[in-house]
């Protein structure tokens, strides 16, 4: 699938290193941060394939997490059914939000679904504390089982579920899909003429990107034991877009390592403590300034350069 | 039901303020500003802290709190969200950044508990057979005011025909030798100043908190979808529609309902007339 070898051999060091990593720095602490690292580069890689590739950007991705979440949490507490029903279930619920929000704005241009996806998480998270008494208001739902009682037997689930989330993903990119997807970005207009339904296209990527999100918010949720509304949080969102920022918007593997390079950063501010949302958002606008096209794909691009010079 | 009537009138009087602001600068710079909520707070977070901190008269300090929250929309505009006019979700994403630190900003200097803005009037009004709170009638009152006098300067005054003729067409305006620059830093000022008088006026009866910029933003995209972005008449009217409709939904089936509202009606107006009522050409 990555046609170059040095990007085969990239992507085999950044499986190892990632792997290994627990092995080398045993103890639960690192292993914590690892997973939740991962499960964020889950979320940053679906946001980007929707977002990064039409250029229609997503101010809601926490909508498609809550929702992913939530429905784990209600399945797994109230119906008592297995944790690995939750994952299915969620994507299937995420999606049908996708729908339900896709549908009346995506095939309007202007700001329309940017907007709208930041309404409805704000309005999703409202929801979920007005209705305390179904969703546990403030609290939210404890109690969730683990899906693999192992911590490290879990990072790594994670860790493959991310590896072939991205490749699914870079797949796709890469095909005649994820072309007319660039080709929307470049000119819808254009697009149209040439007898795309841009409309579609558009639709069924949110429809895609939110099933992945969904199933990291399950993920998230049987990780965490617990759901709670802080989920749909708009911080939740901007967090995610920072790292596709950082990673490189439409690169796909770029978000990737934005969020894990981002969630590692995080624990070393942790003594910032308050301050730590404070410099994100401070980030975020430095990067639009100073970095639009990120960090992490214009580097690895550089040294695929010098490598195809040298061979 | 005159207090369905009187509550109403007051919610969509705040609700008409940030959202006519939010058009504004939309229909003259094609600005969506995400941070227009922010100068609601900090309109409200500005009085509580020129009365309850620096102890100044609360006249004074509602003034001084409308006129910096102008110069910071000012300063915003001139140094993050002009060099990235060039492309509207530039916009959305540094506007909705500046967002986010202004709530850490609110948050780390004043903490997350709910903060108390004084009112103007304390005593409560009978009418009918109903109280209501002076504040909120004062509230009505100012923003009519408000509205009112920003209609008259659009129509009136000079630097309102520029506005006029920019919001019709930047490319012709530029050609006559308006300055649209500066024209775009004047209605910065005036939408920043509106929502953080909204925010004056609305915070004895509303929670004063880091995240209050959120839900009024939600709101704001409502009312200008179903009113058409960029025409003021339209979100006068579709404040009123969406401030009667939460009251109502809230007297008669519950108040929990009530933030559904606003997302239904942006859903169910995007997929009936995407224009919104008066449509994009009738932008004033």
């Amino acid at each position: 699938m990555f046609g170059r070898r040095i990007d085969r051999l990239g992507v085999a060091a950044f499986v190892v290193f990632m792997a290994l990593l627990p092995l080398v720095f045993p103890g639960n602490y690192l292993i914590g941060v690892l997973t939740v690292s991962v499960i964020y580069g889950i979320w940053a890689v679906s946001w980007d394939f929707m977002s990064g590739l039409t250029g229609r950007e997503n101010f809601g991705h926490s909508l498609f997490i809550g929702v992913g979440a939530y429905t784990a949490g209600f399945m797994n507490t109230s119906f008592g059914l297995n944790g690995w029903w939750s994952l299915p279930a969620a994507m299937l619920v995420a999606m049908l939000f996708a729908l339900l929000i896709g549908l009346p704005t995506l095939r309007l241009k202007g700001p329309y679904f940017a907007l709208a996806m930041l309404s409805g998480a704000v309005i999703m998270q409202r929801l979920m504390l007005i209705f305390w008494e179904q969703t546990g208001g403030e609290e939210g739902i404890n109690g969730l089982e683990p899906l693999i009682r192992s911590q490290l037997g879990f990072y790594y689930f994670a860790l493959a579920a991310l590896c072939a989330i991205t490749a699914l993903l870079a797949l796709l990119a890469r095909s005649h899909w994820g072309l007319i997807l660039r080709a929307i970005k470049g000119d819808e207009a254009t697009c149209q003429a040439a007898g795309i339904n841009v409309t579609l296209y558009k639709i069924v990527s949110l429809i895609i990107s939110a099933a992945f999100a969904g199933a990291g918010g399950a993920m998230y949720a049987h990780y965490q034991l617990q759901v709670s509304p802080q989920l749909f949080a708009v911080v939740t969102s901007i967090t995610i877009i920072t790292m596709v920022y950082v990673g490189g918007m439409g690169s796909i593997y770029g978000p990737v390592g934005g969020a894990i390079l981002l969630v590692l950063l995080t624990e070393l501010l942790r003594r910032f403590g308050e301050w730590r949302l404070m410099i994100y958002s401070v980030t975020l606008i430095l990067i639009l300034f100073f970095l639009p096209n990120g960090l992490i794909a214009p580097i690895w691009r550089r040294v695929r350069a010098t490598w195809e010079r040298r061979t | 039901m005159v207090e369905i009537l009187i509550v109403g009138a007051v919610s969509s009087a705040i609700y008409a303020m940030l959202a006519v602001g939010f058009t504004l600068i939309f229909g003259v710079a094609r600005v969506l500003n995400l941070a227009h909520g922010s100068f609601y707070a900090l309109g409200a977070y500005g009085a509580y802290f020129f009365t309850s901190t620096l102890k100044m008269p609360l006249a004074l300090g509602a003034l001084l709190s409308v006129a910096l929250v102008a110069a910071f929309g000012i300063g915003v505009e001139r140094v993050l969200i002009r060099p990235m006019r060039k492309s509207q979700l530039a916009v959305l994403m540094i506007s909705l950044a500046v967002a986010l630190v202004i709530e850490q900003a609110l948050f780390l200097t004043f903490g997350s508990e709910y903060r108390n803005v004084p009112a103007f009037v304390d005593t409560k009004f009978r009418i009918g057979h109903v109280d209501i709170g002076g504040a909120r009638l004062l509230a009505l009152g100012v923003s009519v005011v408000l509205i009112g006098a920003l209609w008259l300067f659009i129509q009136k005054t000079r630097v309102g025909s520029a506005i006029l003729a920019i919001s019709q067409d930047p490319v012709a305006a530029q050609y006559m030798g308006i300055p649209s620059d500066r024209i775009f830093a004047v209605v910065m000022g005036l939408s920043a100043a509106l929502a953080a008088a909204a925010g004056i006026l609305a915070g004895p009866f509303l929670t004063v908190q880091p995240t209050m910029w959120l839900l009024p933003i939600v709101k704001a995209f409502a009312i200008v979808v179903v009113g058409g972005l960029g025409s003021i008449p339209g979100s006068i009217l579709a404040a009123l529609m969406l401030g009667y409709a939460e009251t109502i939904v809230g007297y008669t089936v519950s108040t929990s309902w009530t933030e559904i509202v606003s997302v239904l009606a942006t859903l169910l107006m995007l997929v009936i007339r995407p224009a919104g009522i008066f449509g994009r050409r009738a932008a004033f």
